[in-house]
């Protein structure tokens, strides 16, 4: 196994390419970065950013220019290695292709007259990767294909290669879950992947769902930028109202995400704007605890915060007490 | 590959990737007459949302019905919520449809971009043309641009130069003015794509203040000074391309439909009985055409004529008649997607004389004139048609759509004048009128939004703020809810019992353009427009990568790029170019 702080791994990294699939998905991650600021796609594509440049998109059927065989060819050859180091990124879910027989729920190409099917070609490139990014709620954890009953039998990366399975870098799967993510969210961890690959900055940390604590540590209510109204008492009882939008069903406190304050350059933000969260970046998304949409968040999770908020206060009144050092 | 004596050459594009799914086509060629004598159009993904919907609340969703498609996702949010405000009989207020407005538009406005410059102007590229149709490029070079003075190009090759994926000028702005839709939507919206706000009885906007609205023109007089370039760089371009005779690549007759868009604040109610007259007055028409003429400009006419087969897909059609009636009185048939149900059957790919598709085969009844089903095209094109013939609109003339857009003096725009346009209905649908009607549809867009903002302010100002209705949701309740997409019209049907979807059926644009055959062996429209298509591409037949198909296709604007392998017989030739799609 390779460790990132092995200068010969390190000094291979000068050239990485990026194997992007899509499963069943909807294209809206890819949409989502096509937004983003902080680095645009276009600065890390072009290699503007020192300690970024050397990445090579050698494989997404939505920006590359071959296609059919010739682009059916790079997954082939990249399973046997000959692309070598890359990062895989899948944006979708991995539907079950037993179910499917005699047909397919999910072909992503050809070769020599046969079809590519996204669980094979998955299977083949987690041989080799030196490390696997999801970009999205379903290809976390599955999303909304996976939602009950789940037709097509759909799974995330993570649970379709198992929490134990590491890439090449000796990094498991990192998830970037909503949906669709963030913009920056999605340029940022491929970003600090890279610079962690090439041991400019440390290991992203993650959490128990495999999500980069730096951007996934808060939940949308921790991040809310009217969570104020929380603390303070004001409930919204409709929507458009100002106040908590918990009584509408803001499902903020139990979902790690860091949408509710803004989107993209300062516009937006879910519950900025004045919706409640829908629970799309937590892993049983669309599935209760974070459906029904509307309906309450599960009240143990009010109890939780009101008794830490409860703390908090009993623990302000007393430093209050206190005479201040400056 | 040509087999000995004969002329039919057989050409498989697969996948031609989509945002729905993946799209593939099966064509055949016969050399000697250089025309396409056979089309198959088909999707080889499921994902299986109509089951995933069952047993969940109507307003879900709105939520999941728009992550079907991340690059329109908008309209599919919008028709469910109107089906959705039907089911639980919920008007929003004024406000609440002016704000659904608004991020309608700004969806529309990122969407036609991406579709006439990123998706299928590279298609007519330098890159392109030289490769593909290099005399094209002799001719381009001496021809002058006639709208020179608005976008600045001096000849039509050097509009094809800017038209070069991921370096031409009017290709990496497009970008750039693209990111200040999805900013747009996100103002009212909370996100894009898949936006928050959409909730049954209007808006889940809270602190609405001028200041929202003020972002929100600023970021749109961006659009409003492109579109004055796009619209006559694409016009100059298009012009040029017809003249190489280019009029029956993709030709169809005019069978179109559109389910009209951009509602009035005043008249929209959810009301399934008073659709007609709220539907009349969009600011884009809902009407059927059929052979030129118009039949009708009734939503709930159209509705009632919908017909959902599936004799060409995978799956069972054993599901029972329920709904009887819609809430008027009128029949509804067996097909009726209030009736239909998702019951897959998967089957093996390539079987073009029964099952081939994911994707099924929607026409439209005309119940109240010859009783016949009806392959009708959804898009730009159709809905400018109609709202012309409709006559609803002020900016219509009966022929034309006339509007005028203002001045807009930004830095990095060519064009800072105001600028009147006009669209005129063209002689036949066909590859070029698709994507012309797509740019003018850009500009129409424009000035509708820009209307709608003038109404923010004037309900601002008489202190209507209220963005949501509140609503007690009833134990049952059938709606149905229609707009538009950037390509064609989204439908969707919910059926409520017990508080629950008991059954919730939507199409998607592409539903209807690349359905497979329908039981009586009608094409669908991809592949109606395919047939007959003359090959202009240069070199031997042997060598085609079949760029005209791949033109004919993307007309219709599938929401990412196509071209794939290019199967020649048996044997598979390289695809170099056509990609590219959704760009960065």
């Amino acid at each position: 196994m390779f460790s990132i702080y092995t200068g010969i791994y390190a000094m291979a990294l000068e050239e990485i390419n990026l194997i992007w699939l899509e499963g069943l998905d909807c294209a809206g991650c890819t949409i989502s970065i096509k937004q983003a600021s902080n680095p645009t796609l276009i600065d890390i594509v072009t290699g503007a950013i020192p300690g970024l440049g050397g990445l090579k998109l050698v494989f997404n059927p939505t920006l590359m220019f071959e296609w059919g065989e010739d682009a059916s060819k790079v997954l082939v050859d990249a399973m046997e290695g000959k692309y070598d180091p890359f990062v895989l990124i899948l944006e979708g879910a991995i539907p079950d292709e037993a179910r499917a027989k005699p047909g397919v729920y999910c072909a992503i190409g050809e070769y020599n007259h046969k079809l590519l099917l996204l669980d094979e070609v998955v299977d083949g490139l987690s041989k080799k990767c030196a490390a696997a990014v999801a970009i999205g709620t379903c290809a976390s954890y599955g999303g909304i294909p996976s939602g009950k009953p789940n037709p097509t039998g759909a799974r995330g990366l993570l649970d379709y290669l198992g929490k134990k399975w590491k890439g090449g870098l000796g990094l498991p799967v990192i998830c970037v879950p909503g949906c669709p993510p963030r913009p920056d969210n999605i340029v940022q961890v491929l970003g600090h992947a890279v610079l962690a690959a090439r041991g400019l900055a440390p290991l992203p940390e993650l959490d128990e769902h495999h999500r980069p604590t730096y951007l996934y540590g808060d939940t949308a209510h921790e991040n809310c930028s009217i969570c104020g109204f929380f603390s303070g008492g004001v409930a919204g009882h409709g929507f458009g109202e100002r106040g908590c939008l918990g009584l509408v069903g803001c499902k903020g406190l139990i979902t790690h995400c860091n949408a509710s304050a803004t989107w993209m350059d300062g516009y937006g933000g879910c519950t900025e704007t004045g919706s409640p969260c829908i629970g799309c970046a937590d892993p049983n998304f669309p599935d209760p605890p974070t459906s029904p949409f509307f309906g309450d968040a599960p009240p143990i999770a009010y109890l939780k915060d009101f008794s830490r908020g409860l703390r908090t206060q009993v623990k302000l009144a007393i430093a209050a007490a206190k005479r201040r050092k400056i | 590959m040509m087999k000995e004596g004969k002329a039919i050459q057989e050409i498989t594009i697969e996948p031609v990737t989509r945002i729905e799914g993946h799209l593939g086509v099966h064509v055949k060629v016969d050399t000697n007459t250089r025309k396409i004598t056979d089309a198959y159009a088909y999707s080889p993904m499921f994902r299986g949302f109509e089951i995933i919907l069952v047993g969940r609340e109507p307003s879900e969703a709105v939520m999941i019905t728009q992550r079907v498609c991340g690059v329109c996702p908008v309209p599919h949010a919008l028709a469910s919520v109107i089906a959705v405000d039907q089911v639980y009989g919920a008007s929003p207020p004024p406000m609440g449809i002016v704000l659904r407005n608004l991020v309608h538009g700004a969806e529309q406005l990122y969407d036609a971009e991406v579709g006439v410059i990123n998706l299928e102007g590279p298609d007519y590229s330098e890159v392109a043309i030289k490769k593909f149709n290099p005399d094209w490029w002799k001719e381009a070079q001496k021809t002058k641009a006639s709208g020179s003075d608005v976008h600045g190009f001096g000849t039509i090759a050097e509009i094809m130069t800017a038209l070069n994926p991921l370096a031409g000028e009017l290709y990496l702005r497009s970008l750039l003015v693209q990111k200040a839709g999805h900013n747009m939507a996100a103002i009212f919206g909370a996100k894009h794509p898949h936006v928050q706000t959409f909730v049954p009885g209007g808006v889940a906007k809270a602190n609405l203040s001028p200041s929202d609205i003020e972002s929100y023109l600023t970021l749109l007089m961006r659009h409003v000074a492109f579109t004055k370039e796009l619209v006559t760089a694409t016009d100059d371009l298009l012009d040029f391309v017809l003249e190489q005779g280019y009029e029956d690549v993709g030709a169809r007759e005019a069978n179109l439909g559109s389910a009209g868009a951009y509602d009035d604040p005043e008249a929209y109610s959810a009301e399934y009985g008073e659709m007609t007259d709220w539907g009349r007055k969009r600011m884009l028409s809902p009407g059927v055409i059929l052979d030129g003429k118009l039949v009708t400009t009734d939503l709930v006419e159209f509705n009632v004529g919908v017909r959902e087969h599936i004799g060409s897909s995978w799956y069972s059609s054993e599901w029972k008649q329920e709904i009887e009636t819609d809430p008027l009185g009128n029949k509804i048939a067996l097909e009726h997607p209030w009736n239909k149900r998702t019951i897959p059957k998967p089957g093996e790919l390539g079987k073009f004389d029964s099952a081939y598709s994911w994707c099924t085969s929607p026409r439209w009844r005309h119940w109240k004139g010859d009783g016949e089903d009806h392959n009708i095209e959804l898009g730009p094109l159709a809905r400018m048609w109609v709202t012309t013939k409709a006559k609803l609109v002020p900016e219509s003339t009966g022929k034309s759509l006339k509007f005028e857009l203002p001045a807009a003096v930004i830095p990095g725009f060519k064009y800072a004048e105001k600028m009147e346009f006009e669209w005129k209905i063209p002689e036949k649908p066909n590859t070029v009128e698709r994507i012309r009607a797509r740019a003018y549809y850009h500009a129409y867009s424009a000035s509708c939004v820009l209307k709608m903002v003038m109404k923010s302010l004037e309900l601002l100002k008489a202190g209507k703020v209220a963005v949501w209705t509140p609503y007690k949701k009833p134990r049952e309740g059938i709606g149905f809810g229609a707009t538009e997409a950037m390509r064609g019209a989204c439908l969707h049907w919910c059926v409520m019992k017990k508080g629950v979807i008991h059954n919730y059926q939507f199409h998607a644009p592409t539903t209807w353009n690349a359905s497979p055959r329908d039981p009586e062996g009608n094409p669908g429209p991809y592949e109606e427009a395919l047939l007959q298509t003359p090959i202009t591409e240069a070199g031997k037949p042997e060598e085609w990568k079949g760029v005209d198909v791949v033109r004919v296709i993307r007309s219709f604007d599938p929401c990412v790029g196509c071209a794939v392998a290019v199967h020649m017989g048996k044997r598979i030739v390289k695809h170099e170019l056509l990609p590219f799609a959704v760009p960065l």
